[in-house]
């Protein structure tokens, strides 16, 4: 442990003193509080927040982890290269405890950056409501849009039904010899899914739709519900506005009587523009006893036109944004745990360049790892075995960093970042795949050749 | 030693190195088939032109390069297990240090990869600086020191353990004389306290000066091993220096030489170079001139000397059986010494000064036959080099070992393997 220890002490000294570490410190400190005055996102209160937020995680976030994989493929491969290394393997240390001290030495650089500036971000934000001197209405939407882990219920497409009604048109169409001739039957068929996706989605003028959510849970039932939608139309009216009457509460209760009900419903009728987020309050006193939550949306014929209501979520507050921003900076933390593990494995047997460029490629990839995962997952659907051994562990050992696992993401947007979710993005992050490298780093450096000249 | 586990503190079984390219061809045999077997306190020096295989052969036992065939073994183990590791202080042929560490830190380091514990790593510290003299220069960056204030620090690193076995690569390459000679002192020393050195050079006086045995490697073969006494002196010449005497007593000399059908050469001897620098050095520190340098102190840490009394190392020099008769030999140089090292502290110019006073008062036992002028770089004929020792050897063994000795304890080694 001493031997890692000292390791570990060696490689912060050499990050610092490499005054890479230095720039990066001097980049945040100048440019953080510069973001928190500047930037104004669309002028309301939440826009400004939201945008500093936004930029300001982004930036540290990259800068860190540019930082990681400098000095992780850094250290090791400096030391191999001017040959530091013999000097260190001949004393009683093993070479997995070289590479964990490496591996140490980087994430507790990476650590005490990662609190400070987390700390600078947290404080900055904080000052903004109060040196920025908004009106009531902005103070209350930053309370209730950002200043909140809010959880996000969404009813998930039922693919199965979708795919059902597919084939069933389709089958009707194949009988009756309407199906058109130049195009193939796969075609055919996600076109006539994408139709009947559409279908399901869309509500008629004089239709209802309802949305089922179960297990609704908040803390106080003095809070708020929260209904947010996207409008999308058939025929845009001439003044852009549609008018929607939303009941939220327990739909169930619709057969029985008005006076029978346990629970009251909310009924909101309003008109909104199209194409943009709209969220509804509703009283967290709508919710049934079993959590019961029913959504239901009416087109009214005032409308001429079908309603397409997409992103339909019930939002809830579920955390404070203290504890939310204190998940997503872990959530940021593993990911430097990641690439750190890249980094060191990597130098293990690459030299300097090659192995920075190899760390960057993957970290690059990593953002767009949910695009990648799934064209692939189209190649594999063709290719098979081949791709099933080769390029698929590959594909998924490729670090997720975008989409759910995108931490300003939570932030903007005031989503609660579970606990659950993070535990599971820490085991498969830094358990499995930063163990994986881990091991695999220790055992190309445990079997190499310290002494061999590569030319 | 029994303790030990194997006979030899180093061990080699038909070592070979081949360095293949890409394509896996043979390119280079570095090391060919060689057994190497290095007893428990020996200083052994590993000889050999450039490119002979030395350094190769250091990193298969130290296991920074793997052997094509055959094994090494140091103090009976692997060079990679850490239990071996503990045990061995190590010197590449360049000191690879880390150049934005100070020299205190660099130490510091290591001594925390070996885990003293802070008191024990602290004095250490200062003991290895101030030995190496650079106590003035310890919070300055490696970065910025010289080659050979670098070599100072590449040395004390390899001691901070209290090593029982050193491995040194070219230990004194571009270090002034005078760090030269602290070393050869240093190693002799370490010697006497049962440790085993395997020193690696091509700078032959250094070799000459300290090792016990030597072997000459070419082509990754060992083409010579043997004592130095035994591979050097002409036992068919006799070599006499004398003080003054009258030029009527040379020619009676030479006409008893001469009666005797020998040949006789008669001339002045002359100082070694070495002798005359440090002399010269230690007049320059007597009148206090600065230095941004490293300063010349002999003392050698405390914590490398201490254990000489300490049992388990008597222990173990008792045990060697083999060596009982070097055993008597070397503790009797002990004797001698102590007398040189006791004077060190209070004569405050310490060792050096009588290293220097060695060097004036007993010109006479360091007469040899004239020479040229480079001696101290003595790389070239071994035709020469073998006249040089062999007249220096007589010259000492026939008119006044003891003063010598003192001085230059190295040479009293020898006995053990005469």
């Amino acid at each position: 442990m001493h031997s890692v220890w000292a390791v570990a002490r060696n490689t912060i000294a050499q990050a610092l003193r490499m005054k890479v570490a230095a720039v990066v410190i001097i980049l945040l400190m100048v440019l953080l509080p510069m973001m928190s005055t500047i930037l104004v996102g669309d002028g309301t209160l939440q826009g400004k927040l939201q945008t500093f937020v936004s930029y300001g995680l982004s930036l540290m976030t990259m800068l860190l982890c540019i930082l990681t994989i400098a000095i992780s493929t850094y250290t090791l491969s400096n030391d191999l290269r001017r040959k530091h290394i013999f000097m260190i393997v001949t004393k009683p240390i093993s070479r997995f405890q070289i590479v964990l001290g490496k591996l140490c030495g980087v994430l507790i650089l990476d650590a005490v950056l990662l609190v400070i500036f987390a700390v600078v971000i947290y404080t900055l934000t904080m000052f903004i409501p109060r040196l920025a001197d908004a009106p009531e209405v902005q103070v209350k939407q930053a309370a209730d849009e950002f200043f909140t882990a809010r959880a996000a219920l969404a009813v998930p497409e039922d693919k199965t039904e979708i795919e059902q009604q597919a084939w069933e048109v389709y089958r009707k169409l194949r009988d009756s010899g309407q199906l058109p001739p130049e195009m193939t039957s796969d075609r055919v068929l996600s076109e006539l899914k994408g139709h009947q996706r559409m279908l399901s989605r869309s509500v008629p003028v004089n239709a209802r739709k309802v949305w089922e959510f179960q297990n609704v849970r908040v803390r106080d039932p003095h809070e708020k519900l929260f209904v947010r939608f996207k409008y999308e139309v058939a025929v845009t009216p001439i003044d852009d506005k549609i008018h929607g009457v939303w009941e939220v509460g327990d739909t169930r209760q619709f057969q029985a009587g008005v006076g029978a009900w346990k629970t009251p419903i909310a009924r909101v009728m309003r008109s909104d523009a199209t194409r943009t987020m709209i969220e509804i309050e509703i009283p967290a006193s709508v919710i049934a006893d079993d959590g019961f939550v029913g959504v239901a949306f009416y087109n009214p014929s005032l409308n001429e036109t079908t309603v397409i209501p997409e992103d339909v979520e019930l939002l809830y507050r579920a955390g404070t944004f203290t504890a939310n921003y204190l998940r997503v900076i872990m959530l940021i933390a593993l990911r430097l745990v990641f690439l750190a593990a890249l980094g060191v494995s990597a130098s293990t047997w690459l030299s300097f360049p090659v192995a920075f460029l190899a760390a960057v490629a993957v970290f690059l990839l990593g953002m767009i790892s949910g695009f990648i995962a799934e064209s692939f997952e189209y190649v594999g659907g063709i290719s098979g075995l081949l791709y099933d051994f080769t390029i698929k562990p590959l594909v998924w050992m490729l670090p997720r960093l975008d989409g759910d696992y995108n931490p300003t993401r939570f932030m903007v947007m005031g989503r609660l970042l579970s606990w659950g979710f993070l535990a599971q993005a820490c085991a498969i992050m830094v358990f499995v795949k930063a163990g994986i490298l881990t091991v695999f780093g220790i055992w190309v450096f445990s079997n190499r050749e310290i002494a061999k000249t590569v030319v | 030693m029994a303790s030990q586990g194997s006979e030899y503190a180093i061990e080699t079984i038909s070592l070979t190195k081949i360095f293949r390219d890409w394509w896996g061809r043979a390119k280079v045999i570095a090391v060919d088939k060689l057994d190497l077997k290095i007893e428990y306190n020996e200083i052994y020096g590993l000889l050999g032109p450039n490119g002979s295989g030395k350094t190769t052969t250091l990193k298969m036992l130290l296991g920074l390069l793997h052997p094509t065939k055959g094994a090494p073994f140091l103090l009976g183990g692997n060079g990679r297990d850490p239990r071996i590791n503990e045990r061995i202080g190590y010197l590449p042929e360049d000191s690879y240090l880390y150049r934005y560490l100070t020299a205190r830190e660099t130490l510091d380091f290591y001594g925390r990869i070996f885990g003293l514990p802070a008191k024990t790593r602290k004095s250490r510290i200062e003991a290895l600086l101030e030995m190496v003299g650079l106590t003035g220069m310890a919070n300055r960056p490696v970065g910025t020191y010289s080659k050979g204030m670098a070599r100072r620090i590449g040395l004390a690193q390899a001691l901070i353990n209290d090593p029982e076995l050193l491995i040194l690569d070219e230990p004194t390459s571009g270090m002034d004389p005078i760090g030269t000679r602290q070393i050869k002192d240093l190693l002799a020393q370490l010697a006497r306290r049962g440790k085993t050195i395997l020193l690696c050079s091509h700078l032959l006086a250094d070799v000459e000066d300290v090792c016990d045995r030597i072997g000459i490697l070419y082509g990754g073969k060992m083409r010579v091993e043997g004592t130095v006494e035994s591979l050097l002196q002409h036992t068919d010449e006799k070599q006499i220096v004398t003080s003054q005497i009258s030029t009527a007593a040379l020619e009676q000399i030479r006409n008893i030489v001469e009666r005797e059908a020998a040949t006789c050469r008669i001339s002045s001897p002359m100082d070694r170079l070495e002798e005359f620098f440090i002399r010269t050095v230690t007049a320059a520190q007597q009148q206090g001139l600065a230095t941004s340098g490293a300063m010349s102190t002999t003392k050698i840490g405390d914590f490398l000397r201490e254990h000489a009394v300490k049992p388990d190392i008597l222990d173990q020099l008792v045990a060697a059986g083999a060596h009982e008769d070097n055993q008597a030999a070397s503790e009797s140089t002990d004797d001698e010494l102590t007398e040189t090292e006791a004077v060190e502290p209070q004569a405050d110019t310490d060792l050096l000064q009588s290293l220097a006073d060695a060097g004036l008062g007993a010109p006479d036992t360091h007469k040899v036959e004239p020479r040229s002028a480079d001696e101290p770089n003595p790389a070239p004929p071994t035709e020469t080099v073998k006249r040089d020792v062999l007249d220096e050897l007589i010259g000492r063994s026939e008119v006044d070992g003891g003063r010598t000795e003192a001085v230059d304890p190295d040479r009293t080694g020898d006995p053990q393997d005469a």
